[in-house]
């Protein structure tokens, strides 16, 4: 069996998700991550991505995907540890809106007044796309 | 003396009142609950997030980060003024504008921005009506922490404030409530570093992606939003607290009143009918004599 480390998904209103993973891949602004146990300590800045991890569920191995907002990563040999702003399983996704949000959120990006407003609109992009990367729809 | 009808109408009122009051005391007690329950669900991350911060801070040296520099010292101090949107709390909105009135006094100039429908109705009464408000309890309450720390941070990034002060209630215990008047920004090492250092964990050489000011940078913000919507939890749990004591004493008081009232009512009945027995002994003297 591989080993694991204690891992916690971790947004303001709840605990996603807690438990031991073989691995944790997150988006990072500098691109995707993998963390496996053991780590030097690391602390990364997340964007809005997919979030995917190989986590013990009743003795099994299963695989974890969530759609992610913007965070943070922590990495340290003992633990990982994520903190978003939010998070979206395969079935909290709402295709057709989030369709319509990408849409709207492309829209708003052309006609931004500043420079923080449209990277305001870019967060807003990548976040739906990774909803809809999610599932399966990109 | 009021006459027994007219008793018996005020105690059937009273009645009502306290079933009224009666209902209220339950829904804030459920309330309460909920709020309680959401502010602990929100302490896992509160908790990541300063070790977070911690950690940047023992690897970073100097920080040059706009939040942490003292600002436009000529800008009006911005305040943020954070009650309930509804009253029948007892004085606990007041005693929060109270707080802002004096924390306005003693300073020569505040721009406001107010949490809450009561806190905006006190300052756009007090002379500022086009102000920037939110309700307490519109969207979800994260969304509004995020737009109040998003223009409130601009604002003094733009030099329109020299810093940013929140005055919010302290959910003492479930008997008392206290506002709490603190400095947000600038962010000083000590807010962050501080009290933490009793259990703090030395970790050795921590990596950072991209760098430890690019991570700071994004960390301080969210540190921002987060004590925001904090406080908007706790002002959601000390309102139903508050709430919860005063609609208790109100249902007190309509029980003394009604225990009161009854028994007047009692004296003036009884005093009716001794006063027709009185007549009609009187009458039946007056016609054997």
């Amino acid at each position: 069996m591989a080993s694991t480390v204690p891992f916690k998904l971790i947004t303001p209103t709840k605990v996603v998700f807690e438990g031991d993973a073989e691995l944790v891949i997150a988006t990072t602004t500098e691109g995707e991550e993998g963390i496996l146990p053991k780590h030097a300590p690391f602390l990364a800045a997340l964007k809005p991505g997919v979030l995917r991890a190989n986590v013990q569920r009743d003795g099994a191995t299963t695989r974890l995907e969530l759609a992610t907002a913007e965070g943070f990563m922590q990495a340290l040999p003992d633990r990982v540890t994520v903190l978003v702003d939010e998070a979206f399983a395969f079935e909290d996704v709402d295709v057709a809106k989030t369709q319509q949000e990408l849409a709207q959120a492309q829209e708003r990006q052309k006609t931004a007044p500043d420079p923080a407003a449209a990277l305001r609109d870019q967060a807003a992009i990548d976040m739906a796309n990774a909803k809809l990367r999610l599932t399966g729809h990109h | 003396m009021a006459s027994v009808k007219d008793l018996r109408e005020r105690i059937r009122s009273l009645k009502n009142t306290q079933q009224i009051t009666k209902a209220m005391k339950q829904v804030a007690a459920a309330k309460i609950r909920r709020a309680e329950m959401a502010q602990k669900q929100a302490r896992p991350y509160a908790d990541t997030l300063s070790e977070m911060l911690r950690d940047l801070m023992a690897s970073v040296g100097t920080v040059d980060h706009p939040f942490m520099k003292t600002g436009n010292a000529s800008a009006p101090q911005g305040v943020i003024l954070m009650t309930a949107d509804k009253g029948l709390a007892g004085a606990f909105n007041s005693n929060i504008i109270r707080a802002g009135e004096i924390y306005a006094r003693a300073n020569p100039s505040v721009t406001w921005y107010t949490v809450g429908i009561k806190a905006r109705n006190f300052v756009r009464r007090s002379g500022s009506p086009d102000h920037q408000t939110w309700a307490l309890n519109a969207l979800a309450k994260i969304e509004s922490a995020r737009e109040v720390a998003r223009r409130v941070t601009d604002d003094f990034v733009q030099g329109k404030i020299a810093g940013i002060t929140l005055i919010s209630p302290k959910l003492v215990s479930m008997l008392s409530q206290k506002p709490e008047t603190r400095a947000l920004v600038p962010i000083t090492r000590t807010d962050i570093v501080g009290a933490a250092d009793a259990h703090a964990t030395p970790k050795g050489a921590v990596e950072f992606s991209p760098s430890p000011e690019a991570v700071l940078s994004r960390l301080l913000p969210k540190y921002l939003e987060f004590t925001i919507f904090s406080a908007m939890l706790e002002t959601d749990a000390a309102f139903f607290a508050a709430q919860l004591v005063a609609m208790n004493n109100a249902t007190d008081n309509a029980g003394k009143l009604i225990d009161e009232l009854t028994i007047q009512m009692n004296n003036a009945r009884q005093a009716a009918i001794t006063k027709e027995l009185l007549e009609i002994v009187g009458g039946a003297e007056a016609l054997n004599g």
